[in-house]
């Protein structure tokens, strides 16, 4: 029977959420045509991870290797790499994520299978895989096909597939796998925790986010300003940790935090996917932006198509006004 | 580099910090300098940024961004060299000029400066909208390209993409056409001017931009320029010669008073307001023309125009200039100059404050917004009293 | 130290530039209305490659697969301090990743390097396969997505991104290729003047033929099919009238919200 291989993700003792988005998507679609979803995890403690991965998947193969206590490119590539040429899956799912970056490029090469990256859809019709990607700065969405091959490798977008409960409660297979490989080339020497600031974004009731519309470090003040009469607590996007204008205790999204604020007030923020998926979670979204087509307004509440440099200043105004 | 490779090596050690480039006309306090009367800080006046950038070529202090921000918070809106009583007076904004090249030669300039910069490599302008947006503005009025008319209205970025200014720039068309004066516009075709390029540093970028802009002119068979800016009549009155582009160039005030002095332009219809005229810089000192906008406001019935504390060669900037209308280095405080300019403008109890640069319209504009003055003031640009005017006598 | 960095040119699509649309074969966009820049994460790969050369020594080597429109961004990073610039003479547009990345790899091998560094991702397609896929083939160990790096004897230590803003910190022997994110330096900003200036510098044009491939060995595995605009979404309630309308409407929503 065909087989659809989902790769997981772990970090820290847990699984990343993207790999449960990857488990749902391969369940529809191992069901759709009717195939087997194989999840493979690798790692020292895998029993922990067996369970929850056989809620979607029929198999489960626990790859136990003592040298590796979170998931690795290198050590992933040179196990997953003999099991894929033996097994021929149709169809192998990695999450686009840090890891799954370091791993697919990599891994396609090694196995010889044709890769899509950052998918945001996977469609199998007659038997034949399509993906969609959105490209251009989001603005374009492109289909693509791929050259006749046993087996594909797709990276989806984290937060892009949502993740359903699976009940399936399938057959777990622990393995041993001694790799022969010392990874002397490439040395993990480590982790380095995210930056603590003073204020946790992740716990503010309001937070007052400020993009690259901010334009330079000496506007923050404004922000500054309305985040103090909002009560609020400052956040960014990249950009502005880029040009060093916050610190990226700051930073909001997929290599930033995740908030949930009550109101996330987006100030001059553009609104790409890398952005928007750490704010899901937000209550009530506004957004002020000069570019009526900036895609933070697909998302937002309320939205203000202006300068924000000239509708700050007078929000604090009101706002200061309003709570005297 | 050190500073025997600087231009003016031999004159900037001259500056002995005696302070005069912050004075007003009146000499009475140390406010008209825009960057000082921001931010209070010897270093931002033009004495003490001479000495920060003597400093830094000579290798005494390092390159840092915020050295950098307050170079480049210079407006180059030319009090100091009103003020300035030395012999090299008329350098010194030059001096400064010559220190934001050196920056932009080593690559090291303020990022919001270096977007500035790289938006006009690539788009043609600095808010890196796209070059194909730039006639937009003209669309539903009866603006024609260019295509041997009399005059070539040359718009410029900020009114080719500001909001605010777009509708000036539509405005001034309809008064121009109104009048029966026979003129097209470059639309998607025209391209930065590039005085903020030069005054930025960005001089071979600015060289690039004029050669370019000359050409087109000199193909198109262009004999003669109204400018809507004047900042872009600066460049191309001042600087294009030195490219072997020379045309007979107006602000449009100067068209505009010669039409209404023709009769061609019929603005009996008046207003009644009480207006105080702010001078753009790259109108007023940079180019002398202090009288022909007065003159235009004047010749309107009914408008009361008053002068305010600070006019002519002593008019504060409104913090615009250099730039900072996209960079804002001067922005965020009451202390911002385009603040206390409005302050000024409102204590001469005028409800309008008319100026003749888009820059300055919309700097001016946010002041007014900022200071919650918008019931008492309105700002105005030239060209639209003159088309309110036109239409007060029809209806 | 001998560096090879790999840089492509992409259509200026950012936020500001609003005129992105679909041609008539369905399958690009149109490009007559858009500008040509330098990918935005090469830049950067560039910036930290001539710095690193400015204080270990060495040479810098840009390389590229495309048409000759493309010597623009090589003569800029010329002017950003790279020695030497080599251009493949193929239309690359309609390649999959993984044909560049043999062209690529084909060309690399032949050049000295002890470090190879891309952008982390290219700002027109985003697949972020390139340099990780040219690393698998010539062989030499690879970390993407750096962030910040520091050249040793024989070897570069390097932090990584991950989710949640963690780093990941590996030691790589050389020769070793890195992917190169954004905010890992400041990129300089490069004069009129000093594009001017690099056209003294070295541009070499070679071609599949010279790097001994064939077409045929290019066939794509990845095939686009078809474009389609994004839906723009209407979800939010915009909030209209000038600046200091719609901010005091704003005021009084979120006083109603109960957040003030």
């Amino acid at each position: 029977m065909a087989e659809i291989l989902v790769v997981a993700e772990h970090r820290k003792q847990s699984l990343a959420d993207v790999s449960l988005e990857m488990l749902t998507k391969g369940r529809h679609l191992a069901d759709q045509v009717s195939a087997e979803l194989l999840a493979v995890v690798i790692g020292k403690d895998v029993n922990r991870y067996g369970p929850r991965l056989a809620q979607w998947a029929d198999k489960v193969l626990a790859v136990k290797n003592d040298q590796l206590e979170d998931s690795q490119a290198e050590p992933y590539q040179k196990t997953l790499a003999p099991i894929i040429k033996e097994r021929k899956p149709k169809l192998v799912l990695i999450g686009h994520s840090s890891f799954g970056m370091d791993l697919a490029p990599a891994l396609a090469v090694d196995v010889g299978a044709p890769l899509a990256t950052d998918c945001t859809n996977i469609a199998i019709d007659n038997g034949t895989i399509t993906v969609t990607r959105a490209i251009y700065n989001g603005k374009v969405n492109a289909l693509y096909s791929f050259a006749p091959s046993e087996t594909l490798i797709v990276t989806g977008r984290p937060g892009e597939f949502l993740v359903e409960e699976g009940q399936k409660g399938g057959s777990i297979e622990e393995i041993e796998y001694l790799l022969d490989e010392e990874f002397d080339y490439k040395r993990f020497e480590g982790y380095i925790e995210p930056e603590v600031s003073e204020v946790d974004i992740t716990k503010a009731e309001v937070l007052i986010a400020v993009g690259r519309g901010i334009k330079d470090k000496g506007n923050i003040e404004l922000a500054e300003e309305l985040a103090s009469a909002l009560g609020g607590v400052l956040a960014c996007s990249r950009p502005v940790v880029d040009y060093g204008w916050l610190p990226s205790g700051h930073q909001v999204g997929l290599s930033g935090k995740t908030v949930k604020p009550k109101l996330y007030l987006a100030l001059g923020i553009s609104g790409a996917f890398q952005h928007m998926v750490g704010l899901r979670g937000s209550n009530m979204i506004v957004a002020i932006n000069k570019d009526a087509k900036a895609p933070i307004f697909a998302d937002a509440d309320y939205g203000i198509v202006d300068d924000i440099l000239k509708v700050i200043p007078i929000l604090t105004q009101r706002i200061n006004d309003l709570k005297s | 580099m050190v500073l025997a490779d600087y231009k003016y090596k031999d004159v900037i050690h001259r500056c002995c910090r005696c302070g005069y480039c912050k004075f007003p006309t009146d000499w009475m306090d140390v406010n008209s300098c825009p960057a000082y009367a921001r931010f209070r800080l010897e270093s931002y006046s033009c004495g003490g940024r001479l000495w920060l950038i003597r400093a830094w070529l000579d290798g005494e202090i390092d390159w840092t961004e915020h050295l950098a921000q307050i170079v480049y918070s210079c407006a180059a809106c030319k009090n100091c060299a009103e003020k300035c009583p030395l012999s090299f007076s008329d350098d010194i904004v030059d001096m400064i000029v010559a220190a934001k090249s050196e920056m932009v030669e080593r690559g090291s300039i303020p990022s919001v400066i270096k977007e500035f910069l790289e938006n006009i490599q690539r788009q043609g302008n600095p808010y890196g909208n796209a070059r194909t947006k730039r006639g937009e503005w003209t669309e539903g009025t009866g603006i024609k390209q260019y295509e041997g008319q009399e005059f070539l209205y040359y718009v410029g970025c900020v009114g080719s993409y500001d909001t605010r200014a777009k509708e000036t720039a539509k405005t001034l068309g309809e008064v121009l056409l109104k009048a029966g004066v026979s003129f097209g516009v470059l639309g998607n075709d025209e391209n930065c001017d590039g005085n903020e390029v030069s005054k930025l540093g960005e001089e071979s970028l600015f060289q690039l931009l004029a050669e370019e802009n000359i050409q087109k002119f000199k193909d198109l068979g262009v004999k003669k320029i109204v400018a809507l800016s004047p900042h872009s009549y600066n460049a191309i009155k001042n600087d294009y010669p030195k490219f072997d582009g020379s045309f007979e160039v107006f602000h449009y005030t100067q068209l505009l008073r010669d039409l209404i002095k023709g009769g061609r332009l019929d603005i009996s219809g008046g207003l009644d307001a009480k207006v105080t005229y702010h001078d753009p810089c790259f109108l007023g000192r940079w180019n002398k023309e202090y009288d022909t906008p007065r003159q235009v406001l004047y010749a309107i019935p009914r408008i009361e125009l008053v002068e305010m504390e600070r006019n002519r060669e002593g008019a504060l900037c409104c913090g615009g200039g250099g730039g900072n209308f996209y960079t804002d280095f001067l922005g965020g405080s009451e202390n911002s100059p385009a603040r206390i300019r409005i302050r000024e403008a409102c204590a001469t109890g005028s409800t309008v404050v008319a100026t003749a640069c888009p820059n300055c319209l919309t700097m001016l504009e946010d002041a007014v917004k900022a200071e919650s003055l918008e019931e008492r003031l309105k700002v105005r640009d030239i060209s639209e009293i003159v088309a309110e005017a036109c239409l007060a006598k029809k209806g | 130290m001998h560096t090879v960095v790999a840089i492509k040119q992409v259509p200026d699509t950012s936020e500001a530039v609003d005129v992105v649309e679909i041609d008539t074969s369905g399958k690009d966009i149109k490009k007559e209305a858009l500008v040509p820049k330098i990918n935005d994460w090469d830049e950067y790969a560039l910036e930290e490659a001539v710095q690193w050369k400015q204080k270990l020594g060495g040479t810098v080597t840009a390389v590229t697969v495309g048409p000759s429109e493309w010597d623009d961004i090589l003569r800029r990073a010329l002017a950003m301090g790279a020695d030497m610039a080599i251009r493949i003479d193929e239309d690359a547009a309609a390649m999959d990743c993984y044909t560049v990345a043999k062209i690529l790899t084909a060309l690399i091998s032949r050049l000295p390097y002890n470090l190879i560094m891309f952008g982390a991702q290219s700002e027109d397609f985003g697949s972020g396969q390139l340099g990780c896929m040219v690393a698998e083939m010539l062989g030499i160990p690879h970390a993407t997505l750096v962030v910040s790096l520091h050249v040793g004897e024989g070897e570069v230590r390097v932090s990584r991104e991950l989710e949640g803003g963690g780093l990941e910190l590996y030691t790589l022997r050389l020769p070793a290729l890195l992917t190169i994110q954004t905010g890992i330096n400041r990129p300089r900003y490069v004069s009129f003047a000093s594009i001017k200036k690099a056209r003294e510098k070295e541009l070499k044009v070679t071609s599949l033929s010279e790097l001994g491939l064939s077409n045929e060995a290019l066939t794509p595995m990845v095939r686009l099919e078809k474009l389609e605009l994004t839906p723009t979404g209407k979800k939010a309630e915009l909030i209209s009238g000038s600046a200091e309308e719609s901010a005091t409407k704003l005021a009084m929503i979120l006083k109603d919200s109960g957040v003030i």
